[in-house]
């Protein structure tokens, strides 16, 4: 969906000054609070809201959700609430508005106090494959790569403070940012590291090109390793 | 005590206890009181000894407290399990020191205890260099590997360690030398085996089979291949079991395993006669190719030779002369295994050709033409004799395999266990990107058709004046042939993902974006599919009954335009009042 405050990067060239890589992070989710400043009834809330689902036995708090922007928000009876699956800040703002339209309309005195992003989570693809192995030897101060638990290497970033995980795949998740220029300087930051371990696809898509038929073993051999 | 009563005779709170006689005495009035005694000996020294309470007692008759039960239920807990896990006495001493660093004493009891355990069991192993499994771990204390792994990152975090990474190599040594399936071996065979399995579990490193992805699975694949190589049977199933891994993930990575090796046959001659299901035979002569080509020195090649050009006969050499003998030994069995092993006078002569090949520097090139020659020649062979029923019956004799001592030498560098620099400078005859890149590229492919497929069908529909009236249906069949497909994966009439694109085409969306398919998975498939399924449901069964569809095939094109341009369907304004009721619509932008 086209929707107004979306990935402003989607419809302009990439700023090579700001992006020296030339990929710019997609924004996939962002955590936001903020203070109602009233004390709720929950059980009202669920009851007249038809958005929302309450179930005080697994979870203490409204589960509310609206359509534009598309989020889902929990809502406690302290008066805090947490809105999810925005996709920019301003989204994020703007829902959080509505879900405090929303419990105002219900007929509490909710105000809109101290809004916050907490966490932004931005995805990207470097399209080449990442050695993570060897990422995870030579970054181990950083980086955690348990094949047991995990399948992509878990890059703790110290500065900016953000979590990376990189998969083989070469698609990178970024966690952590509370402003969307920490995500993509941790983005710039890594991309050369990555660069090293990485696998050059192009060789590999000429020697596919050819008929291995045609070639001998030899030519074949000899090629790989001049590419 | 004082402050609290007062006296009988004059009120006044001024009573105190007369040292002698222990009786409360007023001060202001000197009245003795009636009051008993009693003193309650809240604390201190010189309070009689009562019966101690404390909750965790362990009840009467026993000496321990809840502290010291508490430690010896912890040893003994501690004990049991390092048992099952098979530790070393000294390991054993390590893990307990490590348990009493971190609780400081304290030990600790319920479940979380035993987990606790195992990570640090795990742990230990792990920093000594010889790994135990987290899926044993886990097995043997009954808990989730998620759970045991989210302690072991605490106690890491916690005592501040860098674990070694996790060493495929060594599990599978290990396995073969332990695992019950494998012990009937003489030990000859198992050196053997465990070289090869060395050997085939570098080359999967090198080939991004176990990047990412879990160790002990590709094991247990790798150890399964090894196996049958070796004519011994080993289930898959079986060995997972021991192993405490899901054998269908196992599966999967034989199956990659299978098709890595098939990727590297088709460098040799006869290499597209090899597929999945033959590769097993095959894999001696794959095997010696990989191995030539590890211990062959490429870097000096590409010195001798200019920018331009390669030395031939170098490679010819490199592929023929230093083992010339083992390839043409091996070439000929592989014949016979593949087509017929008549031992006639006429094979006979073509393997003594072979044997003369030896003499000549002959490229793989001219060994194919030789081997298709060959091959026609024993079809014609067979085709006049027909004496299939007996081919057959041979085939399926299992003898056929070579004994691995003629093949395998072991002799390359990759046979023992290498850093992974070196691992990867080394070349085995092939060289692959991650199955999960290749399948993002895929994805990435697929989306594009899509995307020039939606292109062409707008446009038709923005220029009807060059579709017919058979175009409609044109584009309905390009989705129905991908709705097959997908049947599977969702239970949904028609493929979505075509009509998103469309819609996101419309909406001016960049097409990156689309590639991406960021914003694919957005919520129209959620709230307006039950009612396309509707339409597209009572459409079919319209089709089915009425004979002219070729009006009706126009409307519907019209409506499928209409509601995409619109993208949300009729039932908008029942949202809307939804909406509205809820108190969301306020910032509904009019869009549509």
């Amino acid at each position: 969906m086209a929707q107004p405050g979306g990935s402003e990067c989607g419809n302009q060239p990439v700023d090579l000054s700001k992006h020296p890589s030339g990929i710019v992070p997609t924004l996939q989710n962002i955590v936001s609070t903020v203070n109602l400043d009233c004390k709720l009834d929950l059980k009202a809330i669920a009851l007249q809201a038809r958005n929302a689902e309450y179930n005080p036995k697994r979870f203490a708090a409204v589960i509310m959700r609206i359509r534009d922007p598309k989020t889902t928000a929990l809502i406690f009876a302290s008066g805090k609430m947490v809105c999810t699956g925005a996709k920019s800040e301003q989204q994020s703002k703007l829902a959080a508005r509505k879900y405090a339209r929303i419990i105002q309309k219900l007929g509490f005195s909710a105000k809109f106090k101290d809004f916050k992003i907490q966490n932004i989570v931005a995805s990207c693809d470097v399209k080449f494959p990442i050695r993570l192995e060897g990422l995870a030897y030579s970054h181990g101060a950083f980086s955690s790569y348990e094949p047991e638990l995990f399948p992509g290497l878990i890059y703790r970033m110290k500065q900016p403070k953000i979590v990376l995980l990189i998969f083989v795949s070469g698609k990178i998740v970024l966690t952590g940012a509370k402003v969307r220029e920490e995500t993509y300087t941790a983005f710039e930051n890594i991309y050369p590291v990555l660069t090293e371990f990485r696998k050059n696809p192009q060789c590999i898509n000429l020697i596919r090109q050819l008929d291995t038929e045609e070639l001998s073993t030899a030519c074949f051999q000899a090629l790989m390793r001049q590419l | 005590m004082e402050s609290s009563s007062r006296c009988q005779a004059c009120g006044e709170r001024s009573l105190v206890t007369d040292e002698v006689t222990e009786n409360l005495v007023c001060t202001s009035c000197a009245v003795v009181q009636d009051y008993s005694n009693f003193q309650a000996h809240i604390g201190g020294f010189s309070g009689p000894a009562g019966t101690y309470i404390h909750t965790g007692t362990s009840g009467s008759g026993s000496n321990y407290s809840y502290k010291e039960s508490k430690i010896y239920k912890a040893g003994v807990l501690i004990d049991d399990l390092l048992f099952k896990l098979n530790f070393s006495v000294s390991s054993i001493a390590e893990v307990k020191k490590m348990i009493e660093t971190i609780t400081e004493g304290e030990y600790g009891q319920g479940d979380w205890f035993s987990i606790f355990v195992g990570a640090c069991a795990y742990v230990v192993r792990r920093k000594n260099g010889n790994l135990l499994p987290m899926t044993d771990v886990a097995a043997i204390i009954c808990c989730d590997t998620y759970e045991l792994g989210r302690m072991v990152n605490r106690v890491v975090s916690f005592l501040d360690l860098k674990l070694p990474e996790f060493d495929i190599v060594y599990l599978y040594e290990i396995t073969l030398r332990n695992s019950p399936s494998f012990s009937g071996i003489e030990v000859d065979k198992k050196e053997v085996m465990l070289k090869q399995g060395v050997f085939l579990v570098q080359c999967l490193i090198k080939w991004f089979v176990t990047t990412g992805r879990r160790p002990v699975q590709v094991v247990v694949s790798v150890l399964v291949f090894i196996g049958q190589l070796n004519q011994i049977d080993v289930k898959m199933e079986d060995l997972a079991s021991e192993l405490n891994v899901p054998a269908g993930t196992c599966r999967l990575r034989y199956k990659e395993l299978l098709e890595r090796l098939v990727e590297v046959a088709k460098a040799l001659p006869w290499g597209k006669d090899v597929t999945v299901k033959n590769i097993v035979k095959f894999a001696p002569y794959v095997f010696q190719y990989m191995e030539m080509k590890s211990m062959g020195n490429g870097q000096k090649a590409i010195k001798n030779t200019g920018e331009g050009g390669f030395d031939m006969t170098y490679f010819v050499g490199d592929c023929l002369q230093e083992r010339s003998d083992n390839m043409i030994e091996s070439y000929r069995p592989c014949e016979e295994e593949d087509d017929f092993s008549h031992s006639t006078e006429q094979e006979q002569s073509h393997t003594f050709n072979f044997t003369d090949l030896d003499k000549f520097n002959i490229s793989p090139e001219c060994l194919n033409v030789v081997y298709s020659k060959f091959k026609e020649e024993v079809f014609d062979f067979r085709s006049t004799l027909e004496c299939g029923k007996e081919n057959r019956k041979r085939r399926k004799r299992h003898d056929d395999y070579l004994d691995c001592t003629d093949w395998w030498k072991g002799k390359s560098e990759l046979s023992k266990k290498l850093s992974l620099k070196k691992m990867l400078e080394k070349d085995v005859g092939m060289d692959v990107m991650p199955p999960a890149f290749i399948n993002g590229c895929l994805t990435y492919q697929r989306r594009r058709d899509r995307i020039e497929a939606a292109k062409t069908r707008i446009k038709k529909i923005m220029c009807p004046s060059h579709a017919g009236s058979g175009e409609g249906n044109d584009h309905c069949l390009s989705t129905c042939t991908i709705k097959e497909k997908n049947k599977k994966k969702r239970n949904v009439d028609v493929d979505w993902e075509d009509l998103i694109i469309e819609t996101l085409l419309l909406h001016q969306v960049k097409e990156d974006e689309i590639e991406k398919g960021v914003q694919i998975k957005a919520d129209v498939v959620e709230t307006h599919g039950k009612f396309g399924n509707f339409v597209i449901k009572e459409v079919n069964e319209v089709n089915q009954d009425i004979e002219g569809v070729v009006d009706f095939g126009k409307w519907l094109d019209d409506k499928l335009c209409f509601f995409l341009i619109l993208r949300l369907f009729p039932y908008s304004h029942i949202s809307c009042a939804f909406d509205r009721q809820t108190g969301t619509c306020e910032g509904r932008t009019n869009k549509y």
